[in-house]
């Protein structure tokens, strides 16, 4: 008895040991991420992870969904101090120059230019993760916004075939009839554009918020305060726009959208798998307008790595970050999101074939690269998107004049950037 | 001589718990509050008394200690005069009562950021619950969430929802240890109810009424998680309380150290107020029937 005891005893002890040995052997990296688990993005992420790891069986990935990019901004920052943060995280495309600006990010260049995965990346997808000459993020999830509408509601509304949705002009009449026609049944027109589509509807009007060549500030311009003029006006003169899309762009905008109560909808087109679940074959999907010119803003995020981490937990952060950006599992990513494609080869996977054929619009965000453009990330621009809202949520209720309020923005942000820039 | 320390011995955990979670915050506070961070650069320069000074001279700052102290100012009379008249109702021991105290606690110990998102569903304006029921008997649509004044006077209702269930249970121990020979007195001397309420039980419930005083005035200065998921400060500034609006510089426009200035500056607000209420107020206590 005691000697099976002691038998139990030892081989309890060596299996402890050996586990040990096995766990501290993994290279544990802590990846924080905006891929809610539950919706296709964050499936779709977990799919790349799993398959990551089963062919990397020594690097263990710990993915945590933090919640949105401003949530992780300002969850970031309190780790730092407390020194918590992740080994890796993903980034939004404009917000990263601050931290990569402050030494939080790893400088990546040596890695990319040593990675044969670059030459395969699209150059706009090269052109994102680069701050001042330096590679600090890879990207991962890049998108533009497109124009998604109902079509069942155009049908509804009194449109026989497609009206052209080119200019602010027409937009304003297809959301004016839609909301006209069905506004008693609860129906509006068209959703109050959020800030990525803001800020592609300022380009689209030849403009944009700050220069991405010179740094310059635009805010206060006349054609972005144009594009702010009309775009406030959706909302509290033509009230085609409900202004619940105002005060929660994610409840009253979004979601109104998928849930069939709006006709048309601007919004990056990592929107496209779950508007597609949501309203099957009602869903349209069109280029953005091209007001005064054609021009779309690249967004989206990149994977950046902490400065903080070891350095073989850096190795094994890049490894997975090369692996999410290769083509198998881009096309994953890209069939699972609508995201747009980064890897020149991610076409040529079946899945993405599939995706391209069996998915009606989904291609439109790649369609409208040839007029993409890449956005400024100056440190300041953390803190110009994150005052904007409220900004925007005063314009676009009639609570304050479109151009006071741009035009004191503007030297706000300029008196910031110097600021930062000290 | 080892007896001597024994008892500070003893409460030395504690002390060291609170020195982790109070004080060194609050030194760390006061510290930065004189600094410029961002909570990523690697010094921490001095700046003197400029954070405070630019909280000062703001418009900003003035207009959050003015919607705070409105919130306050309404929404703590509303509570305690609504969880005083339905304690009044809720002291039996009877099945009904005792199922309503609890019916009325349950929002109280329920996640404020959920009672948040469920109604800003309810106040949504076009969308929203309240006013798809108004359409039924004829009132058009309310912006709830986008009219400043009205934005103010939701979070106020929420707020009073949430913590009224707490108020009434402190009332109802309150009004159970008045005694009742003094209600039957009244009756003998033919008080009618309502002299009875002010006579008797409100001067005897006064000790509550001063304690729940001193808790809700603090509350409503400190009032920030259903700002902050209903309506972010806005619409047009017109909810971004002091809380709220240390969030926001703090956290999402990376100055923590005017951040922490507005910390301190609120710390003393409350301590100021503390001592305003129980000079005015707290001499008026009295403790025994």
């Amino acid at each position: 008895m005691t000697r099976n005891f002691i038998k139990l005893a030892g081989a309890s002890l060596i299996a402890l040991v050996g586990s040990a040995h096995i766990s501290m052997a993994a290279t544990t990296v802590t990846f924080w991420h905006s891929f809610n688990p539950e919706k296709p993005n964050g499936q779709a992420l977990e799919k790349i992870i799993d398959n990551f790891e089963a062919a990397n069986p020594g690097v263990e990935i710990k993915p945590e969904f933090i919640g949105n990019y401003n949530d992780i901004v300002a969850k970031l920052q309190a780790a730092i101090p407390a020194h918590r943060e992740p080994d890796a995280v993903i980034m939004e495309v404009t917000r990263y120059g601050l931290f990569a600006d402050r030494g939080v990010l790893t400088d990546l260049t040596d890695y990319v230019n040593n990675d044969p995965l670059k030459e395969d990346l699209f150059g706009f997808a090269r052109e994102v993760g680069v701050f001042e000459g330096k590679n600090y993020i890879v990207p991962f999830n890049s998108s533009t916004p497109v124009l998604y509408y109902n079509k069942g509601i155009f049908e509804r509304a009194g449109f026989t075939e497609e009206p052209a949705l080119k200019t602010y002009d027409d937009l304003l009449k297809v959301s004016k009839q839609i909301t006209e026609k069905l506004g008693d049944d609860g129906i509006t027109g068209i959703v109050a554009p959020g800030q990525f589509a803001r800020w592609g509807l300022v380009m689209d009007n030849d403009s944009d918020l700050i220069d991405s060549k010179t740094g310059e500030i635009l805010l206060d311009s006349d054609n972005t305060i144009e594009a702010y003029q009309w775009m406030a006006s959706l909302v509290h003169e033509h009230h085609v726009a409900s202004p619940d899309g105002v005060t929660d762009e994610k409840k009253g905008g979004r979601d109104a959208f998928l849930s069939g109560k709006v006709g048309i909808m601007m919004n990056s087109t990592g929107n496209y798998v779950r508007s597609k679940k949501a309203l099957g074959d009602d869903l349209g999907v069109l280029p953005m307008p091209c007001n005064k010119v054609c021009s779309v803003p690249i967004g989206g995020a990149g994977i950046g790595i902490l400065s903080t981490a070891e350095q073989d937990v850096k190795d094994a952060a890049y490894k997975f970050i090369s692996f999410a950006a290769s083509a198998e599992s881009n096309a994953i990513w890209f069939s699972g999101t609508g995201y747009m494609p980064i890897n020149k080869h991610t076409a040529e996977q079946d899945l993405a074939k599939d995706a391209l054929a069996g998915k009606p619009g989904i291609d439109v965000a790649i369609n409208q690269l040839d007029f993409a453009r890449g956005r400024p990330r100056p440190p300041v621009v953390t803190w110009m998107r994150a005052s904007e809202y409220g900004l925007w949520e005063a314009m676009a209720l009639g609570q304050r004049d479109v151009k006071d309020v741009l035009s004191e923005f503007a030297t706000k942000t300029r008196e910031e950037a110097a600021r930062l820039a000290k | 001589m080892a007896r001597k320390f024994l008892p500070y011995f003893y409460i030395l955990p504690l002390l060291a718990f609170i020195a982790v979670f109070t004080y060194i915050p609050i030194a760390t506070s006061i510290n930065l509050s004189f600094r410029e961070w961002d909570f990523m650069s690697a010094t921490k320069p001095f700046v003197g008394l400029e954070n405070y000074q630019l909280l000062l001279t703001s418009t900003e700052f003035w207009n959050s200690v003015k919607i705070t102290a409105i919130f306050a100012i309404i929404s703590v009379p509303l509570r305690l005069a609504l969880a005083l008249m339905a304690a009044s109702f809720l002291t039996s021991e009877k099945f009904a009562p005792r199922m309503l105290r609890g019916a009325f606690f349950l929002p109280s110990v329920t996640s404020t950021v959920s009672i948040a998102v469920v109604f800003s569903w309810v106040f949504s304006t076009d969308y929203g619950v309240a006013n798809a029921l108004l359409k039924h008997i004829g009132v058009g649509k309310i912006p709830w969430m986008q009219d400043p004044q009205l934005a103010l006077l939701v979070l106020i209702l929420v707020n009073t929802w949430k913590q009224i269930g707490y108020d009434i249970v402190i009332y109802i121990a309150g009004l159970q240890a008045i005694p009742q020979e003094l209600y039957d007195a009244a009756a003998v001397d033919g008080g009618r109810r309502f002299h009875v309420f002010r006579r008797v039980t409100m001067p005897l419930v006064m000790p509550t009424t001063y304690f729940l005083l001193v808790i809700s005035v603090i509350e409503a200065f400190q009032v920030f998680t259903i700002v902050n998921v209903m309506t972010h400060g806005g619409p047009a500034s017109a909810t971004d309380m002091l809380v709220n609006m240390l969030y926001r510089v703090g956290f999402t426009l990376f100055d923590i150290g005017t951040g922490s200035a507005l910390a301190v500056l609120l710390f003393i607000l409350l301590i100021a107020l503390s001592l305003i209420k129980s000079r005015v107020i707290g001499r008026k206590v009295h403790y025994e029937a």
